[in-house]
């Protein structure tokens, strides 16, 4: 349970915000730099927004 | 006969301090007991609104950008009826109303991504422990500022903060460390079924209808209701561990707070009597040397 409620960072970035952040650029019609797919561009970006949260202990 | 109340002498200057408590407790007597309908309305009310956002939204007979500001009212207006119940205002134990009060606690707390049970048996510590830098659950509210209150919300929502460890402390204090298991089985359920929505297409659904209502609500419900009537937040005694204030957006605006003072005295009485409370109260409040602010009656 303590690992759970340990990894809840991580958990929360690939649950919910790299969902958001991919349809959100969707719905907004921003394309991703790099040739990269809106997934891909959410993935990298809300995986590591999560994974220094999981670090740090802080989002912001 | 005092002008503010038929209880009260004209002259407090030579009563007693017990006498004086004797007074201040007629008059809370007086302004509770009766069950608080509009709590109870208000509840499931609410609730009804904030889940026909999903459907309206999802059939697409309400745009999205519309529903966002009621969901966000809808978070903001939560927590006041479980506070209600969380003190057994709606019924107390052994009553006949029980079920009902314990059943706004339930039905509205699971929004805020809190157990009812733990939100009471918190917030009860933060009464017994007000100002405490080491009991008190919400001391980590306390700021120099409301923008300095503000960031500390936002601070004290994040995944290392100290105040998820003030709300353990308080459930083990509590002897229900089981609550601190319960929390967490709220919170792995909130990210599952947000999760569950953003992976199946509706992500700014989840987004704009819980997620980001919930964040400004919440931010909004500390502001008011835990900053601003213990700010400063530097005395524990009971008659100065909260005070009045006049708040730039009207008692409506800042959830009845100004009158929080009364509610810390006396916790049983509902909200929408605190005001009337309060200024019955006030010459008893003055000569126990409350920080009335410029609230006036």
């Amino acid at each position: 349970m303590k690992l759970v409620a340990a990894s809840m960072p991580l958990v929360f970035a690939f649950a919910f915000l790299v969902p958001v952040i991919d349809q959100g650029m969707q719905a907004m019609g921003l394309g991703a730099p790099f040739g990269l797919s809106t997934l891909t561009f959410a993935l990298i970006v809300g995986g590591g927004w999560g994974l220094s949260a999981q670090i740090t202990g802080r989002w912001v | 006969m005092n002008a503010q109340s038929p209880i009260l002498p004209a002259d407090l200057s030579q009563l007693s301090d017990a006498e004086l408590r004797k007074l201040e407790r007629q008059i809370a007597r007086k302004h509770s007991g009766m069950v608080p309908w509009e709590a109870v309305l208000w509840a499931f009310g609410n609730l009804a609104v904030w889940l026909s956002l999903w459907p309206l939204v999802f059939s697409g007979l309400l745009p999205l950008w519309a529903a966002f500001p009621i969901a966000t009212v809808n978070m903001a207006l939560v927590y006041l009826p479980t506070h209600e119940a969380q003190h057994d205002i709606i019924a107390r134990p052994g009553q006949r109303l029980r079920w009902l009060n314990e059943a706004v606690g339930h039905a509205t707390s699971w929004m805020l991504v809190y157990p009812f049970e733990v939100l009471r048996v918190t917030h009860l510590d933060h009464h017994r422990h007000t100002n405490n830098p080491e009991l008190d659950v919400d001391i980590g509210t306390k700021a120099d500022g409301p923008w300095s209150a503000i960031w500390g919300t936002i601070q004290g929502r994040q995944p290392g903060a100290k105040r998820n460890h003030d709300y353990a402390g308080a459930a083990i204090r509590a002897n229900r460390p089981s609550l601190i298991l319960i929390s967490l089985a709220y919170k792995i359920a909130f990210i599952a079924t947000l999760g569950a929505l953003a992976w199946n297409g509706y992500a700014l659904e989840a987004l704009f209808l819980w997620w980001l209502p919930y964040q400004i609500a919440i931010t909004y419900i500390i502001f008011f209701l835990s900053w601003a009537p213990h700010h400063p937040g530097n005395e524990q005694g009971r008659y100065r561990n909260t005070r009045s204030w006049k708040s730039a957006v009207g008692n409506i605006g800042s959830m009845g707070m100004q009158y929080h003072l009364v509610h810390h005295l006396h916790p049983y009485i509902p909200l929408t009597r605190t005001p009337a409370a309060w200024r019955e109260m006030k010459p008893i409040l003055e000569a126990r040397g409350c920080e009335l602010g410029e609230l006036e009656a």
